[in-house]
């Protein structure tokens, strides 16, 4: 599985400004390792860079191909492809209970209901989940609404699993739960995240500040870098390049 | 966020007679139920059908709190109606309305209560199947009902949080502190879950992909 950048960018035009506002410079990547991992201030382009990966934000300028699919062109083979996971699953979660989401989430691949409700108590006893599964998705704790989240979206076997912060709204120990459930997954996985134990654990590391990804390495290095930039004002990290996990810089 | 509210009964899983009929004749009864409060014409006919179906309601299992809760989001607004049409229609008529309203209002609640939402969605899919001559896709219709289901008590949670918070800050009078926040968080949510069923490629037309 590969995911390739090139020289995807993304501007929004915003009401009362001559020029459209620029989330995210045009960025060229190739993202092949197993687990990678995004950090950076809030705002920084996190997101906006993680949704253009399962065409939830179509690149303004430039190209993003999952596998050879193009986000743009063929999004729907993206997003087969491609699992999202959200910040908050409430906003995930469409169903009153775990068991309904996760058969909504078959209903397209899975037409006979009894298969498909097998295929979903599977999904969420594969989490522990199968107790829980009938009750109201407002009665689970934050964890166990994430774990529900992230059943419904591997019930349908993507082959790379996409989180947006997944691990912000929860609590030490659900935390813990969720690294340990992202490190048994066979699926690629890329993420952001404000959780540098969490982001220490990945291959790979790209450090996005004010819509530029300004180092891509290592998490160890990656990290450093990062308490660097949130340690200087401002002013200073605008600008700057990318800077590889040899510290050489470049333009992204 | 409170998603607690609810307008229908939620299911409650059971095996009662209730239950095991057949999805079409649940319809047919909300269907029926529907129709009758345009052509119940006697107030004691509309009471009689209400206490029939509390009856099927209660056979189901569900209990009568959960009767209860599924009427009580709707009983100020009955409690308006009813006083507006006995002041400009008299008793008798104020009556035959509110009870043909809770008719309709326990018809749903025996459906929601005693069918699965997936059972519910299957359904709908089937009924829109013939409409697939004419372009529409019967996914679709199901997913439609299914966010319908979900909008319906986050909105009533919005307002709840919304007034409490108007309330804390004391302007629990000011209409705008009210509608606007409220308004603004709904369309926040119907674009996070448009996200949320984009991402998982819910709700696209169906085509043969690569």
């Amino acid at each position: 599985m590969s995911i390739v950048l090139d020289r995807a960018a993304v501007r929004v035009a915003v009401d009362g400004r001559p020029e459209p506002k620029t989330l995210l410079e045009p960025v060229s990547l190739t993202l092949t390792e197993r687990r990678i991992g995004v950090i950076g201030a809030n705002g920084s382009g996190k997101s906006t860079l993680l949704r253009m990966l399962n065409g939830l934000v179509a690149p303004s300028s430039g190209a993003v191909a999952v596998s050879g699919f193009d986000t743009v062109r063929d999004v729907r083979a993206v997003r087969r492809r491609v699992g999202f996971v959200f910040t908050d699953p409430l906003s995930q979660l469409v169903m009153p209970t775990g068991r309904e989401d996760v058969e909504l989430s078959l209903r397209r691949s899975v037409r006979n209901a009894r298969e498909r409700r097998a295929q979903a108590e599977a999904a969420l006893d594969r989490f522990g989940l199968l107790a829980l599964a009938d009750q109201s998705i407002y009665e689970l704790s934050g964890g166990e609404r994430q774990l529900v989240a992230l059943a419904a979206v591997l019930a349908v076997k993507p082959d790379i699993l996409v989180l947006d912060e997944p691990s912000t709204l929860l609590d030490l120990r659900n935390r813990e739960l969720l690294r340990r459930t992202l490190a048994g997954l066979d699926q690629q996985i890329i993420l952001s995240t404000h959780d540098l134990d969490l982001a220490l654990d990945l291959e790979r590391l790209l450090v996005v500040e004010a819509g530029k990804i300004v180092f891509d390495g290592g998490p160890a290095a990656a990290v450093d870098h990062y308490r660097m930039l949130c340690a200087a004002a401002p002013a200073d990290v605008r600008g700057a390049g990318v800077r590889g996990a040899d510290g050489d810089t470049a333009q992204p | 966020m409170r998603g607690h509210g609810f307008l229908l009964a939620n299911y409650v899983p059971g095996t009662s007679l209730v239950h095991r009929t057949p999805l079409g004749l649940k319809f047919l009864l909300v269907l029926a139920c529907g129709m009758g409060s345009f052509l119940v014409a006697d107030w004691a006919a509309a009471a009689a059908g209400l206490a029939v179906l509390c009856g099927v309601f209660l056979l189901s299992g569900a209990g009568v709190r959960r009767l209860f809760r599924a009427v009580r989001p709707i009983l100020p607004v009955l409690a308006v109606i009813g006083l507006f049409q006995w002041w400009q229609l008299g008793g008798p008529v104020a009556a035959r309305i509110v009870l043909n309203v809770l008719v309709c209002v326990v018809a749903a609640a025996i459906l929601t209560a005693t069918t699965q939402v997936q059972s519910l969605l299957d359904g709908v899919a089937s009924l829109a199947r013939p409409f697939r001559r004419l372009g529409a896709d019967p996914e679709r219709f199901a997913l439609t009902i299914a966010i319908m289901l979900r909008s319906i008590p986050f909105i009533a949670g919005a307002y709840a949080d919304v007034r409490d918070s108007a309330r804390a800050r004391g302007l629990d009078r000011n209409p705008r502190a009210l509608v606007l926040p409220v308004f603004i968080t709904t369309v926040a949510f119907a674009r996070q879950t448009g996200d949320a069923l984009a991402a998982r490629g819910l709700g696209e037309a169906e085509d043969p992909d690569p």
